[in-house]
C-alpha cells in the first residue's frame, strides 16, 4: 500500500481512482491507513464477497490474497497482477498511462 | 557341495543386504504441504465483478458508478499492519 501512496500522483495524472481492498474492517483500516500515511480510500471487504468475486479468496487464511486489478471505464479488466509482483505498482501505472493515451488518441 | 552351499548362501545374505538398504518410500506429505495460493479465474478482457464496499472516508463505493468516469485500480493486499 505505501508503494501506491507513493506513486498516487502518477495514477492521478491518468484519471484513475486507486482503491486498497482487504478483509479487514472499517475501523482496523482506518487505523492502518493512518499509520503509514495512506491517503487513497481503502475499501472493507468484511463479507469476503469480491474477494471471492475476483477468485483470490484463501481459504486457508480466510483473506484475500495480493493482487491488482487495472479496470478502464467501460468496467473492463485491462490489467492483473497476482501475489508478490502485485506489491510494485510500476505495470499498474503504465496500464492506466496505455488506457489515459488510448483515449485521448481515440 | 560345502562351497556351493556357501556361496548360496553367500548370495542370500547379500540379497537380504540389499533389500534392507532399498529405500522405503517416504509416505506423501499431504496433510504438510500449504495449498496452492488461489490464482483468479478472471482475465485481461472480462467484465470486472460489480461490487458495493465501504471505504476508510466513510463513503460507500460501487464499482460501476464509476464507469464512464474514471479507470479503477484495485489492489487487494493481505491484512492490514502486514507489510506491502
Amino acid at each position: 500500500m505505501k508503494a501506491y501512496q507513493a506513486d498516487i500522483a502518477k495514477f492521478e495524472g491518468t484519471d484513475t481512482q486507486i482503491f486498497g481492498v482487504s478483509v479487514d474492517s472499517v475501523y482496523a483500516n482506518r487505523e492502518f491507513a493512518k499509520q503509514i500515511g495512506v491517503t487513497f480510500p481503502l475499501l472493507s471487504d468484511f463479507k469476503r464477497t469480491v474477494v471471492k468475486q475476483y477468485g483470490i479468496f484463501n481459504e486457508e487464511g480466510g483473506y484475500g490474497n495480493r493482487a491488482t486489478f487495472v479496470i478502464d471505464k467501460d468496467g473492463i479488466i485491462q490489467h492483473i497482477k497476482e501475489g508478490n509482483e502485485a506489491i510494485d505498482p510500476t505495470s499498474a501505472e503504465d496500464a492506466c498511462n496505455i488506457l489515459t493515451h488510448k483515449k485521448a488518441t481515440q | 557341495m560345502i562351497k556351493k552351499a556357501l556361496s548360496f548362501f553367500l548370495l542370500l545374505a547379500m540379497a537380504a543386504i540389499a533389500a534392507a538398504q532399498k529405500p522405503t518410500p517416504t509416505p506423501t506429505p499431504a496433510k504438510t504441504a500449504p495449498p496452492a495460493a488461489p490464482h483468479t479465474n478472471l482475465k485481461v478482457g472480462d467484465a470486472a465483478p460489480d461490487f458495493t464496499l465501504r471505504a476508510t472516508d466513510g463513503k460507500t463505493y460501487k464499482l460501476s458508478d464509476l464507469k464512464g468516469k474514471k479507470n479503477v485500480v484495485l489492489a487487494f493486499y493481505v491484512l492490514a499492519f502486514t507489510g506491502g
